[in-house]
């Protein structure tokens, strides 16, 4: 079994929110819900301030909270690619998942009346595209693949200032971190 | 907002589409169209849609090549990733429509902006705009026209002409001064190096340069090669910005429209430590033979030897040395982080000394572009690998040299405006209008009388300062007609709207973008609703005024586009000169029903249009880059400047006459410094004794990447991405009792907007901070706008050249105490 991940790179990163508006569009989604989102942090004093941004969307974990919390077994690992998904036919729109994962990734969608979630654009890599919010990146910092490759070009960590332990259910991500942060 | 739908539209996909089309078994059966992303922003990127039975179902950007350093797909934006949001938002305008109130001559002229809308035929439609204009001219002549649209403008023209207006925007200063002293505008051509000699640069300054948010597409990663060759980077910005985040060694803060003093500090370091044997810090050989004006030996003849640049800065006849110290005064940058700057510039063997056109977007300040220039002459930082001095700004960020491939002509001559002569500045446009005058040179005051205006095109409304004014003199005319797509603040304030197609429901768009690239966008669907394009409804009122709608519409817009894809040519590989790009075979012309001839070139029809973009390949040491001033600078006698001496002009008699001509105000030939207007100085009430004044506060406005100028500043995705916030630092907040997140009011000479505030310890104190190019959003019981619009609190002040000094503008900012929704909630512009 291969489990694939994202690879986000924090010194490159602008803000430019390619990414998010990317995975918007692929996902038909409207405001107030996020598969993937930038955040941004700051801190500092002028004229030593400091600031970076996150680009953060399901991590596929090792140990899935939402997965966990699901009543109905709606959330399963996929055992081929590690990848978290969501059977909407089972899913009964009950919430748990929200709150269970610390990465906020889990989103209500008040219109079906279920949970939805990002799925690392498997209709599109499954055709051997990247996903959408790698594919947008204008420069090159977030990127996708195999965890194992990703994590023996960019390091083992997965948690920054900002971020939930990656302890607590094992993210498949890899963070390159910038001098804010290292 | 009267008479405006509260929906949020932002799930709406398209007109009777289905969201689960876009993820269903449907979205098989699709095909990939390359979509025009036809904005100002300054960078031109890939966009292609899925298109399944006509509809849209979603987008992607350049996965035409492999992606690398040197060969970089054009990635898209954000505002790239949200234009299907702009195409088919339900705000698009759908039928012709006037407003409720209007009647031939006006018919409450006041209620422009706040009537309701009544839907009517194009024939009705263009009938009433055909009589209004011919109505206008019989009663007041061609000269009550006042009118901008390259398609209307074809009209009017052949009916007698229109008044046009004129004035630098984006470029600032640069505009009219930089040919004058021996560069280039930045944006019809460049004088830096391109980008693969950027990485042979061991030191790069940017000034005023914010390319994360100012240069779409491939700038910012461009410059991330440079780093990653090994570059410092030295930024000079009032704000800690993303490109410094990424790119920067060090920031120097600095106050907004104090680049000036900065540059003379810098350049009296270099004058007064340089020791060409054992501190050489100035390159005499490139001012000797490359420039005059610097010292007493080097002026042109007739000009006062004592007024040279050199001692200019060293005081020697106006008794004030320029110096580190004096600089700081203005500011704000610490003496001796100055003489550690020019120290660091000067010896420095290879460095890139770049700007953008934001610190040339200041009143008064036409001397800025010839002062940064001079920097680059003193350090002879011009002409070499790795050195270079100028502007890195729009298609030519990060990348000089001349266009690689170039599209063709559509073959549509122009057709000569008979009022040519009467051109209003954008800075009197709208006093021209209320108060009958404008100014059309040194002691020329003359009458204008306009009696209609006609959006063809642009922004003008909500994109020109003094915005207030502006709708005051919309309230004014007898008639105010607009073409749209969406009620902007063109449409919003006219009388008769006419419905336009986007760039997707067209034939097709040729689009120049960096150097390297030529995009081929296809037509997506067909037009929306009753929206025509611009060039029918010119047509269609022309026919209506008695002209001739052939000599209007002369060519066909398929035919248009099939003369730009013949006409195009591409660099060949050894530099030596361009050659034809596409292949065309009879069976091409045969089936696109166009008139041509056969051609060979380096690619098929079919391959161009189905690629949707040609992207020269480069690799270091091809022959396609580019060097500045590389032959001047080696021969300055055999390769003369055009300019008057031939040479750099540090003394430029061409400049301040040309200013003094436009008649505002005046400038000497070397670039001395000026208290500019709403600049730092004018946030006091009394300079000597520094004691602040009633507007304490500096405002810039900036590119924001929510929009391109106004363009998407509807589109939900990136309203929600980006909230239109002023950025403010803590301190200043403190003093005023503001806290992270308050709603604000910020006031200036011109006008009030109001704002949620964005405090950060990334901005300088005593600088405020605000995208332009929100739609104006106004609350007419409050007198303010509660969108942000810059323009409100930028007042049209003429200066100088003409330009507009958005950078200038002093304000107060205090808590506003009701609430404001974030703009993505808020209802969208539907009319029907």
């Amino acid at each position: 079994m291969v489990q694939m991940g994202f690879c986000f790179d924090m010194r490159s990163c602008i803000g430019c929110k390619a990414c998010q508006v990317a995975c918007k569009d692929k996902n038909c989604l409207g405001t107030g819900v996020f598969f993937r989102k930038v955040q941004t942090f700051e801190g500092g004093k002028f004229p030593r301030p400091w600031f970076y941004h996150l680009s953060l969307a399901c991590n596929h974990c090792q140990r899935p909270a939402c997965m966990e919390s699901c009543p109905v077994d709606a959330l399963q690992k996929r055992t081929e690619d590690g990848l978290v998904l969501l059977d909407k036919e089972k899913c009964i729109g009950c919430g748990s998942c929200v709150g269970a994962c610390p990465y906020g990734a889990m989103e209500y969608l008040d219109e079906e009346g279920k949970a939805g979630k990002c799925d690392l654009c498997e209709q599109l890599t499954s055709k051997g595209e990247e996903p959408a919010c790698a594919a947008a990146c204008v420069m090159r910092s977030l990127t996708y693949g195999p965890l194992d490759v990703l994590r023996h070009s960019g390091g083992n960590l997965a948690d920054v200032k900002g971020m939930p332990n990656s302890s607590e259910t094992g993210p498949s991500l890899v963070i390159i971190p910038s001098r804010e942060v290292s | 907002m009267r008479g405006w739908i509260a929906v949020d539209y932002s799930r709406v996909i398209e007109p009777g589409i289905n969201k689960n089309e876009v993820q269903g078994k449907g979205a098989e059966k699709g095909r990939w169209i390359t979509a025009a992303c036809w904005h100002n922003c300054g960078g031109r990127c890939l966009n292609k849609v899925y298109v399944v039975n006509g509809a849209v179902l979603r987008q992607k950007t350049d996965d035409t090549h492999p992606d690398s350093p040197d060969n970089p797909q054009q990635r898209a934006c954000a505002r790239g990733r949200a234009l299907r949001q702009q195409v088919f938002g339900p705000d698009r305008l759908k039928y012709p429509m006037k407003r409720k109130h209007w009647q031939p001559g006006g018919g409450q002229r006041e209620l422009r902006g706040r009537d309701q809308w009544v839907r009517i035929s194009w024939e009705e439609a263009l009938d009433l705009v055909a009589g209004e204009i011919e109505r206008i001219k019989k009663s007041y002549g061609n000269e009550a026209i006042l009118a901008w649209g390259p398609e209307i403008a074809r009209t009017l023209n052949l009916y007698g002409g229109h008044v046009a207006a004129w004035g630098s925007t984006s470029w600032g200063t640069w505009l009219d001064t930089g040919a004058r002293f021996g560069v280039k505008d930045g944006y019809h051509a460049d004088f830096i190096n391109d980008r693969l000699d950027l990485r042979n640069s061991r030191l790069i300054v940017m000034w005023g340069a914010n390319p994360a948010w100012s240069s779409g597409g491939n700038p910012t990663y461009n410059y991330l090669q440079a780093k990653r060759a090994g570059a410092k980077f030295i930024f000079i910005d009032p704000l800690y910005t993303d490109s410094i985040r990424v790119l920067g060694d060090e920031w120097i803060p600095i106050r907004p429209a104090t680049d000036h003093a900065l540059a003379l500090g810098i350049a009296y370091t270099l004058v007064t430590e340089d020791d060409p044997q054992a501190n050489p810090l100035i390159d005499w050989d490139f001012l000797n033979r490359c420039t005059i004006g610097f010292d007493e030996r080097h002026m042109p003849p007739g000009a006062d030897p004592r007024d040279n640049f050199k001692d200019y800065v060293l005081g020697t006849y106006d008794g004030q040395p320029k110096s580190p110290k004096w600089a700081a005064e203005i500011c704000g940058v610490d003496p001796q982080r100055i003489r550690l700057l020019a120290r660091e510039i000067g010896s420095t063997r290879r460095a890139a000394l770049l700007t953008g056109w934001a610190p040339a977007r200041v009143n008064n300040a036409d001397s800025w572009p010839q002062m940064f220039m001079t920097l680059g002459c003193m350090t002879g930082h011009i002409g070499q690998p790795g050195r270079m001095t100028g502007l890195s700004v729009h298609y030519r960020a990060g990348n000089g040299g001349p266009p690689l491939v170039i599209p063709g002509s559509t073959g549509v001559e122009p057709i000569p405006n008979p009022l040519g002569h009467m051109r209003i500045n954008h800075n009197e446009l709208w006093d021209a209008v209320l108060t009958g005058r404008y100014t059309a040179g040194k002691d020329d005051k003359r009458q204008a009388n306009i009696r209609l205006i006609y959006h063809g095109y642009h922004s003008r409304l909500n994109q020109l300062a003094g915005l207030n004014k502006g709708i005051e003199a919309h309230r004014k005319v007898e008639f105010v007609a607009a073409q749209n797509y969406v009620l902007s603040t063109n449409a919003r304030y006219a009388d008769i709207v006419l419905p336009v197609t986007t760039q997707w429901e067209r034939p097709g768009a040729l689009l120049i973008g960096n150097r390297e690239i030529l995009v081929f966008a296809s037509q997506v669907v067909e037009p929306l609703y009753e929206a025509r394009d611009d060039l029918w409804i010119a047509a269609e009122i022309g026919k209506r005024l008695g002209l001739d709608p052939s000599l209007i519409a002369p060519i066909s817009l398929e035919q248009q586009i099939f003369n730009q894809v013949a006409g195009s040519v591409v660099m060949k590989e050894d530099g030596s000169g361009h050659e034809k790009l596409v292949t065309i075979t009879p069976q091409d012309i045969a089936e696109l029903g166009v008139a041509g001839e056969p051609q060979e070139g380096r690619i098929t029809y079919k391959d161009f249009k189905e690629k949707g973009i040609y992207q020269v390949s480069r690799r270091p040491g091809d022959k396609l880059g580019h060097i500045a001033f590389e032959d001047y600078r080696k021969a300055p006698e055999q390769h003369p400047l055009n300019t008057e001496s031939g040479r750099f002009e540090i003394y430029c008699r061409t400049i301040a006459e040309h200013v003094q001509a436009c008649g505002w105000s005046s400038i000497a030939p070397i670039p001395k410094y000026i208290r500019y207007q709403e600049g730092y100085e004018d946030t006091f009430a009394k300079w000597p004794g520094r004691e602040k004044g009633d507007f304490p506060l500096q405002l810039y406005t900036i590119h924001y990447p929510r929009r391109a100028h106004s363009c998407l500043d509807n589109a939900p995705w990136l309203r929600e991405a980006f909230p239109q916030e002023l950025y403010m630092n803590p301190s200043d907040a403190g003093e005023r009792g503001i806290r992270q997140g308050d709603i604000v009011k910020i006031t200036s000479r011109h006008g009030v907007v109001i704002r949620p505030v964005y405090l950060t310890e990334r901005i300088m104190p005593g600088a405020v901070c605000l995208g332009e190019g929100a739609w104006v959003e106004p609350d007419e019981d409050e007198n303010l706008d509660r969108a942000g619009s810059t323009n409100v609190l930028n007042g049209a002040i003429p200066t100088g050249q003409g330009h507009t000094g958005w950078n200038s503008c002093n304000v107060q900012v205090a808590k506003y105490d009701k609430p404001l929704k974030p703009d993505y909630q808020w209802p969208s512009r539907i009319i029907f």
